[in-house]
């Protein structure tokens, strides 16, 4: 038995908690670092929950929320990392881009 | 404002800018690079980064410039003037702050010697001064550096004596920008990517957006109106004294992404925060190497700055950093996430594309440019270029 990771209302998203990641590095290189099937697979389950998401984070202060909403809310950011992936490059890196190692984040 | 699709439109507003091609070979020649160093990056301000970066007294940034032969260091004193100083140790010349960014409380010392300087620049103790001979102390301040700030911006210039205020040196850019309301905005996203190529062809590339539809078909294909649907067509663009502004807006039936719809969808705003822009996006090249991006946003305004710091003919940072309100909850700031990540990744399809150019531009196998209307402004670029490097 595993303690609940996310608010209770959002228990189907539980599977892809790894995705629950504060910095931008660490969302690219979890996306980087996926196969297209897993990016799909939690695109094509979050997307359709992201109203509902954003309609229960709104109620909350972004500056004091819970450890359960945290990852909620660092959940929705890592999609808006994959969007691309998803709709635009069918492909977790940029088609053609440039070499991420020397495009340096100067972090959030 | 609607666009108009007419084809020449530019060359009839600007006649003087000329159609004919332009040479390649400022773009990869080392000559071209030294003489860069002397008449351009020491006889233009240069934008160094913004106001907030330095908040309180005793605040820092410092930056090494290679194409200045210079280390900067740019400090808000105690009395909350921003001042530019050489990074310099009045000593043994070694450089007196290492890191990029900081804090200090009322002096900086010199790691060398421990010679101390407050947050004017002067001299305010030296160790073993008994053992000096005659230390002119008063005169042995940090090197000022002329500085100004514009609406946030803080521009430095090398100069001994500028030939004109920053005022004057922005002038219609100053004119549209004035007011602006800049600070209102904070940093939302910063990148620095090391290219290998030449800053200008980093630039030029950024500077125009008849590539658009091409180069960026995967993420912007539709970003403003084009004539049948096909060739872009700026709405707007205007010369100022050495810069240059495009705009564009984007087609009224444009379709974006399922994400996009609900990243709009999220950053509804109660109140409306505007920029002022001349159309929905406006791109300002500051001469000789800062870009000035603004967006329209849903209800609050964006921007961005670029910044090429050439560090040889071939080797450039490009320095990007995003602006926008500061979320008021989470749909606001996962819309931005939206937004800076579409942007970046975008980014990374034109950073790959600048080192292929300048590749490509190496070989010396063309040595002349062919420019359409619409991309008038980076002819601009050019002749402002040339008027530079002709200057005694």
């Amino acid at each position: 038995m595993t303690a609940q990771k996310l608010p209770s209302a959002f228990y189907d998203l539980e599977p892809f908690v790894s995705w629950a990641l504060a910095k931008e590095q660490e969302r690219t290189s979890k996306r980087l670092a996926s196969s297209m099937e897993d990016i799909q697979t939690f695109y094509d389950t979050m997307s359709p929950r992201l109203e509902a998401v954003i309609e229960y984070l709104n109620q909350l202060s972004l500056d004091n929320l819970s450890p359960e909403a945290e990852r909620l809310f660092h959940m929705s950011l890592s999609l808006m990392e994959v969007a691309n992936a998803v709709e635009m490059f069918h492909n977790p890196a940029v088609i053609d881009g440039f070499d991420v190692k020397r495009f340096i984040p100067v972090e959030d | 404002m609607q666009t108009v699709i007419d084809d020449k439109r530019w060359a009839k507003k600007y006649p003087e800018v000329g159609t004919g091609p332009v040479s390649a070979e400022p773009l990869i020649s080392q000559e071209h690079f030294e003489l860069e160093r002397e008449k351009i990056f020491r006889r233009a301000w240069l934008n160094i980064g913004r106001v907030e970066e330095i908040p309180n007294p005793g605040d820092y940034i410092a930056k090494d410039l290679v194409a200045c032969n210079a280390s900067v260091l740019i400090m808000r004193g105690k009395d909350g003037a921003v001042r530019g100083f050489h990074n310099v140790c009045s000593h043994r010349g070694n450089k007196l702050v290492w890191d990029e960014k900081g804090s200090c409380n009322g002096s900086l010392t010199c790691g060398f010697h421990a010679w101390s300087y407050n947050t004017k620049g002067e001299l305010t103790w030296v160790s073993d001064e008994e053992n000096f001979f005659d230390l002119p102390k008063c005169d042995l301040g940090l090197s000022p550096i002329h500085t100004d700030v514009f609406e946030g911006f803080i521009f430095i210039h090398l100069a001994d004596t500028p030939n004109e205020s920053l005022r004057e040196y922005l002038g219609g850019v100053a004119d549209q920008l004035e007011g602006g309301g800049f600070s209102e905005l904070a940093l939302m996203g910063q990148y620095k990517i090391d290219e290998h190529a030449n800053w200008k062809v980093a630039l030029d590339a950024q500077n125009e957006l008849y590539h658009i539809p091409f180069q960026h078909r995967r993420t912007i294909p539709q970003f403003c109106v084009m004539k049948d649907g096909k060739f872009t067509r700026l709405l707007d663009v205007r010369l100022f004294n050495h810069h240059s502004v495009y705009s564009s807006e984007s087609p009224d039936d444009r379709v974006g992404p399922a994400t996009e719809k609900l990243a709009v969808q999220f950053s509804v705003a109660e109140t409306e925060y505007r920029l002022p822009r001349i159309g929905p996006f406006d791109f300002y090249t500051i001469f000789p190497n800062m870009a000035l991006l603004l967006f329209q946003g849903v209800s609050h305004d964006y921007y961005m700055t670029y910044n090429f710091w050439p560090n040889a003919v071939n080797q450039t940072d490009w320095d990007i950093k995003l602006y926008c309100r500061p979320a008021e909850n989470a749909g606001q700031r996962v819309g931005q996430e939206y937004f800076k990540c579409l942007l970046r990744d975008l980014l990374q399809e034109d950073a790959n594309a600048h080192e292929q150019i300048h590749t490509g531009l190496a070989s010396r196998a063309k040595k002349e440019l062919y420019f359409q209307d619409d991309e008038m402004q980076i002819r601009y670029f050019h002749k402002v270029l040339e008027r530079f490097y002709a200057e005694a």
